[in-house]
């Protein structure tokens, strides 16, 4: 195993974690599950599989579908709900010393400040607001595409969650900007940019003349998701002060460094995970590698030298 | 991806990721591939379980049910399907090939006299359960439906056979013969795999004769162990329909467990 130094060391505003990778909801279950692959108390942090108040089913029709440069998921926001995760989940995070961020999902405002007041009786540090899930009927993404009911949501879960509060801005909008700056006003310590992009994919077979279709709709992430993901982390850093963690389509440590020049001060891997699932602990490595190669001092000097 | 000194060090045999090679690969039915693989060092395997093999370009690994294992050697058979079979099928002996496994649950092997169904290229998995039900003794009866001759892999050892058009055993689907094949061989319990439907029709004549079922299910994959809940199909639990995943609480599953779509 290699000796990580802390010239990975990342600061988010307060937040402080060992490295800049993290890996995105969705793609890394609660605790660690990825143990079979790698050691998960290497990585900066996993950000957990959204938790709602009551556990959900998720959806009932195809629920992934493998796309060019990536996937559609519509899994619905399934999960074990907050009062399982804090029983079950939890435990073994504390055990296994895995930093963590929890994602909050939730369909009314009550919903959302009632879980971050869960969170914050227990000590959970940060949290991820999902506003942006493009597969659930209510909620959710509709906070995530209007300033001003995003606002009114995060100042009401601010006044009750005193931890380092990061909220995931969906890219289906027309200006990530505004939203950005009203989740900066209404006291965020973060954002986290992007989520899932809309998309379908219409599945087409034709015998004799018969057509038959398979139509998936939900969220398109993965490599080819990236290129939208760089111009709105770009656009997000000269639109807010607070840190910006960039998600989409990261595969290569070449991917990561090109998010820390766009703007972003940490990272998350999300749909790669799927493919390579030792790709985060690689990418922690090859990015002190890297940073080694070039003779930067830290990952600090890195984001300077980028960024010039 | 580019791999590097760092990224080597951290794959250590308790982990599931292995970088290993293609040792063989060969055409053994007019639609099917036999690969086998070799890897770094020997591990466990049971029958049903499956790996997951990194298909170059793709986003999303492929699962394949075990066929033949032994010590450091994995076997699969898979049938040219779309772009990841086509992948694996341009392999040659010598070549890297990364996979993850084992994974699932697998077989859980009664020592009960046994009927094993496989359809298609579901034979692979069945064929890995006859040896170990042979290792351990246990009686058993391996039939197997094809659509015709040329889909039956000559490396398989069958019992019985049936092909949709007659071409080889007895003719028309296997699951017109469900009745009788029980009937003439009186199994304890059946395993099956295959398409869907011939898993619901085995499931459901099976509990007529009050015989247990164990089915290993397909569903397209992302992560591989449970976390992504792509794969889900419904049970019944204490009563209850609830979400298990095929890949981490299957791919086998209790015929009467199932709800049938």
């Amino acid at each position: 195993m290699a000796v990580i130094t802390n010239k990975l060391q990342t600061n988010l505003n307060g937040l402080i974690l060992k490295n800049p990778i993290m890996t995105a909801s969705g793609t890394y279950g609660y605790n660690n599950e990825y143990n079979d692959f790698i050691d998960v108390s290497t990585l900066g942090a996993i950000v957990t599989k959204a938790i709602s108040l009551n556990p959900r089913v998720g959806n009932k029709h195809i629920r992934i579908t493998e796309t060019q440069a990536g996937m559609i998921n519509s899994i619905g926001l399934e999960n074990v709900g907050i009062e399982k995760f804090l029983e079950e989940k939890l435990p073994v995070l504390k055990t296994d010393n895995i930093e963590f961020i929890v994602n909050v999902a939730g369909s009314t405002i009550e919903e959302y400040v009632q879980i971050a007041k869960i969170c914050n009786e227990n000590g959970i540090k940060a949290i991820e607001l999902n506003v942006s899930c493009p597969n659930v009927k209510t909620g959710c993404l509709e906070f995530g595409v209007d300033e001003n009911s995003l606002y009114e949501l995060v100042k009401a879960v601010r006044q009750e969650y005193s931890g380092f509060l990061i909220v995931k801005l969906t890219p289906n909008v027309t200006s990530i900007e505004k939203l950005a700056q009203a989740v900066q006003k209404a006291g965020a310590d973060a954002v986290s940019a992007i989520n899932t992009l809309k998309g379908s994919q219409i599945k087409i077979s034709c015998v004799n003349g018969k057509i038959s279709k398979t139509i998936v709709t939900g969220g398109y992430s993965g490599k080819g998701i990236k290129p939208v993901a760089i111009g709105a982390v770009m656009r997000l850093s000269k639109a807010v002060d607070i840190p910006i963690i960039g998600i989409g389509g990261i595969e290569t440590v070449e991917d990561v460094i090109e998010f820390l020049s766009a703007g972003a001060d940490a990272v998350q891997v999300g749909t790669a995970n799927f493919t390579h699932p030792d790709i985060a602990q690689k990418l922690v490595f090859e990015l002190e590698e890297y940073i080694n190669k070039n003779g930067f001092k830290d990952l600090d000097e890195l984001k300077k030298e980028l960024r010039k | 991806m580019k791999s590097s000194e760092a990224s080597e060090m951290i794959t250590e045999k308790t982990k599931k990721i292995y970088k290993a090679k293609v040792s063989r690969i060969e055409k053994v039915s007019s639609l099917s591939h036999l690969i086998e693989i070799e890897l770094p060092f020997e591990i466990d395997i049971k029958a049903g379980q499956f790996i997951s093999i990194y298909c170059s370009g793709l986003t999303l690994r492929r699962p394949f049910s075990v066929y033949s294992h032994a010590k450091n050697k994995i076997g699969i058979l898979f049938k040219e399907r779309g772009e990841g079979t086509k992948y694996i099928k341009s392999l040659k002996p010598g070549d890297d090939i990364d996979i993850i496994g084992p994974l699932g649950n697998g077989f859980d092997i009664k020592n009960k006299k046994a009927l094993l169904i496989g359809a298609g290229i579901g034979v692979a998995p069945m064929a890995f359960l006859k040896t170990k039900l042979d290792e351990k003794g246990i009686e058993n009866l391996f039939a197997c439906g094809f659509l015709n001759k040329n889909e039956i892999p000559q490396i398989i050892n069958l019992d019985k056979i049936y092909t949709d058009d007659g071409s080889k055993g007895e003719k028309g689907s296997i699951l017109n013969y469900l009745g009788l094949l029980i009937n003439e061989y009186n199994p304890e319990i059946i395993y099956a795999c295959g398409p869907l439907i011939v898993l619901k029709t085995v499931a459901q004549v099976a509990q007529q004769y009050n015989i247990e079922t164990q089915v290993a299910m397909e569903k397209v994959m992302a992560c591989g162990i449970g976390v992504c809940r792509g794969c889900v199909i419904d049970i019944k639990k204490d009563g209850k329909t609830i979400n298990a995943t095929v890949c981490k609480d299957g791919p086998v599953f209790s015929g009467s467990e199932v709800v049938w779509q």
